[in-house]
């Protein structure tokens, strides 16, 4: 048992649920309060001191089944099935109390010599028997499995390893020995037939095993794989049921840069000491003033114009960024969002009055104020923002500019960009775009590049996140 | 305390809560392993209402300390009462003088004053705050920490004392040690996630929304009189409003809440004028209301298709035995 439990940490080690030495501990004093007899109660305290995040509990249940509960019933089921299929008015504990009043009466004389692995199948001791199942197949090597063909190999080997075989062997001539110690002769053929059995309920439960194995590798696999896509996938090659996902990610990500901001600002210069609550709160020590209050000094938080390119090559970006922004308003003291692909068009309202998710939507659409089924004109929009937005960015204004810069030829008028860059405080451009290909083919992102002070490539959820720390900071 | 897990569940519904074996076997964990438990889980599930119940069956009085921002030793572990050291200066000066006489130079008087240190810092002249009261108690407690995730960083690193050792550190005293090891709580509601450090220190618990079989027993546990037709009507609602994506999703509070209001309006059944007339007691934003409301009737007509039938049975049923059922309600 305990062995069990020590492999059963190391999977969901393997799995990214991270298990401390002292939390294994724990499990261990934990099961020893309570009655082992409920699987609920069981998993309930395994989970209890190993699983410490909310977001890791589905994982921690799909290993337990995988590992405790699924094996065992199976194995089970096949014993079970093993003994249901034999003919006629079988009955097996009729079977085994005869086979115990011949061995008694046998061992007298003859010496009796079986295997574990015999003994537990003639007494169908199922823990014995998961537990040599287990130790087999490490011995083979089990868990070093790939894939589906390697299935019968590993099966055939943990049977050998564990000496299937010779069991059989062994309990055929202990019928034999029965029927010449004067076992009535039908019982005797049964009693073989259900030998045979129990050596195929055997066979398929050590396949069932190593099937099981195959599961565990591959869900090790996924998982991990899971885990690191969606922060590093490109967002170009984002499927619908992931985009979702990505949302529950960027929350996450906003609200962790919304706790370190808030230590951020505790640690920021004091500024003067602030008379009023000094005295108020020392006048518990009779007016001395034993504690000085400062005044805190307040980061003026940026303003931030968004412009982004919707067309569908970066609408991904768009998608996220501007969810990340929305997620972290109060950084700000206001956001204006504008979407263009030619033509340009504030969509700032519609975040006013809708769901975060739904107005993202809604923005992507073209928000009612842009046609999107345009080709991309970057040149055209930066000039239309220069001839009616200008005035609205003053020296407290970061500008973000999401878009590749992919201008279908079209004159860039890069000095709209430098006179908005002129205004502004801060100018970011952040392109999905690796920079090598900056300035090739129909991108103008070198033209552009003078005039931004930071211009970023894109990509995935990692730099978008590193890209927003910066704009808060 | 307890002796099983059973038993916990029996001991809290007689404090009218309904918890399952889940929450049940992590309580009784933490009574036998002397840890402390990270209750986790959306806002209104009864985190805190599980430490209150525990308390109150094992009789140990409950010691609460509300985080929030900017909490600190001095408001959570203990401090030094300036005042009324100062007031024990004034009153002792003419002994202090006495002592002080017949000191030749400074450093002799200095080294008397030094002398008497441990009077002016002992226990008298601390006061202890929930967390040293908890530990100082002379029975047995239950200490609540709420809302532990609220608190700052630097916090959580000396709850981490507390919470292993039992045991607080002060300076000029020394260490104190917990006569008896209290029952420790400590909810969080993911606002932020906690350090490993300390999640490694206690056992986990969370918990969930309720399904919608114990809904409807809660339901009928803590709203005296409320129809079985009506929690179960009610019960449905909410389940189907938690699927919509909405910013607050409504909890078992609200669920009660609700009850409570329905009742009072002597309402029997829900239709969806009343629905709409009450939304506001379960959703606490105007945009999800709105969304609600846009969803309404696709959320009570399928009740009602359902009732349809559930009525007819449970007519026949109500006819023939509506006393036991009053009566689980009532006692």
């Amino acid at each position: 048992m305990q062995q069990k439990i020590v492999d059963f940490t190391n999977l969901l080690r393997k799995s990214g649920i991270r298990v401390s030495v002292a939390e294994s501990i724990d499990a261990f004093t934990a099961l020893d309060e309570l009655s082992l007899g409920d699987r609920e109660v069981f998993k309930d305290a395994l989970r209890t001191t190993m699983v410490k995040r909310s977001e890791d509990i589905a994982t921690f249940n799909q290993m337990f089944d995988l590992y405790w509960s699924a094996f065992y019933d199976g194995l089970r089921n096949s014993f079970d099935q093993a003994s249901d299929e034999m003919e006629g008015d079988f009955d097996l504990e009729q079977m085994m109390q005869a086979l115990q009043q011949g061995m008694q009466g046998m061992q007298g004389d003859q010496e009796l010599d079986l295997s574990e692995l015999a003994k537990a199948l003639l007494t169908q001791d199922l823990d014995k028997l998961e537990q040599l199942i287990r130790e087999a197949a490490e011995g083979a090597g089990v868990e070093r499995i790939e894939n589906m063909l390697q299935l019968g190999f590993f099966t055939r080997r943990t049977m050998e390893q564990m000496d299937a075989e010779g069991a059989g062997d062994q309990l055929r001539s202990l019928a034999q020995q029965l029927r010449e110690a004067g076992m009535g002769e039908a019982e005797a053929d049964a009693l073989l037939e259900l030998i045979d059995k129990f050596l195929e309920a055997l066979r398929k439960s050590v396949r069932n095993y190593t099937e099981r194995q195959l599961q565990q590798q591959n869900f090790d696999y996924m998982e991990k794989f899971r885990r690191e896509s969606l922060l590093e996938k490109s967002f170009y090659n984002l499927t619908e049921d992931e985009i979702k996902k990505m949302r529950e990610v960027v929350v996450r990500l906003a609200q962790r840069i919304k706790n370190v901001l808030s230590v951020r600002k505790r640690r920021l210069k004091k500024g003067k000491l602030d008379l009023h609550t000094m005295l108020r709160r020392n006048m518990a020590h009779g007016g001395v003033p034993f504690d000085l209050i400062f005044k805190q000094r307040r980061k003026e938080r940026p303003k931030l114009v968004i412009l982004c390119d919707v067309s569908s090559s970066v609408a991904n970006v768009s998608r996220f960024m501007l969810q990340f922004v929305y997620s972290l308003q109060e950084c700000f003291t206001k956001i204006r969002a504008f979407v263009f692909v030619s033509e340009l068009g504030e969509v700032t309202p519609i975040f006013k009055d809708k769901d975060i998710n739904d107005a993202i939507e809604k923005a992507l659409d073209g928000g009612d104020v842009i046609n999107v089924y345009t080709r991309s004109n970057f040149g055209f929009a930066f000039h239309h923002f220069w001839q009616n937005f200008l005035s609205s960015i003053d020296n407290k204004t970061t500008v973000l500019i999401l878009g590749d810069a992919r201008n279908n030829y079209n004159d860039p008028r890069a000095w709209c960009l430098r006179d908005i860059h002129n205004k502004a405080k801060d100018m970011v451009w952040l392109n999905p775009e690796s920079p090598s290909a900056w300035g090739f083919g129909d991108s103008v992102m070198d033209k552009y590049l003078p005039h931004t002070d930071v211009a970023e490539e894109c990509r995935n959820l990692k730099q978008l996140s590193r890209v927003v720390d910066r704009l808060v900071l | 305390m307890f002796d099983s897990p059973e038993e916990v569940i029996e001991q809290l519904d007689a404090q009218d809560y309904i918890c399952d074996k889940n929450i049940a076997t992590v309580v009784f964990l933490a009574s036998k392993l002397e840890k402390p438990v990270l209750v986790e889980g959306p806002a209104g599930v009864g985190k805190t209402e599980l430490a209150k119940v525990v308390s109150a069956a094992t009789g140990r009085p409950m010691i609460r300390l509300q985080c929030y921002e900017g909490l600190d030793e001095a408001k959570a572990l203990y401090e030094w009462e300036y005042s009324k050291q100062l007031l024990y200066t004034q009153i002792l000066k003419e002994k202090f003088a006495e002592a002080m006489a017949g000191a030749t130079t400074v450093k002799d008087a200095a080294d008397r004053v030094g002398q008497e240190d441990s009077v002016f810092f002992s226990d008298r002249f601390i006061v202890p705050r929930p967390l040293l009261r908890a530990i100082q108690s002379e029975q047995p407690s239950l200490l609540l920490i709420d809302e532990v995730d609220k608190s700052d960083p630097e916090f959580e690193a000396f709850l981490l004392e507390v919470l292993s050792d039992f045991q607080v550190t002060v300076p000029e005293i020394g260490t104190l040690e917990a006569y008896h090891k209290p029952i420790v709580f400590l909810t969080s509601n993911d606002a932020r996630e906690m350090s490993d450090a300390l999640k490694r220190r206690c056992l986990h618990l969370y918990i969930d929304f309720p399904n919608e079989e114990l809904e409807v027993k809660i339901l009928d546990k803590k709203v005296e009189g409320i129809d079985r037709r009506l929690a179960e009507e009610l019960v449905g609602v909410m389940q189907r409003l938690r699927k919509l994506d909405l910013k607050k999703t409504p909890s078992i509070s609200e669920t009660l809440d609700w009850a409570r209001a329905l009742l009072a309006l002597n309402a029997t059944e829900l239709d969806e004028d009343l629905v709409r007339e009450t939304l506001n007691v379960i959703l606490k934003y105007e945009g999800d209301i709105k969304k609600t409301q846009a969803e309404l009737g696709r959320l009570i007509t399928r009740k009602v298709e359902e009732g349809g039938e559930a009525k007819a049975g449970e007519g026949a049923k109500a006819a023939d035995e509506p006393k036991p059922a009053k009566k689980g309600v009532l006692h």
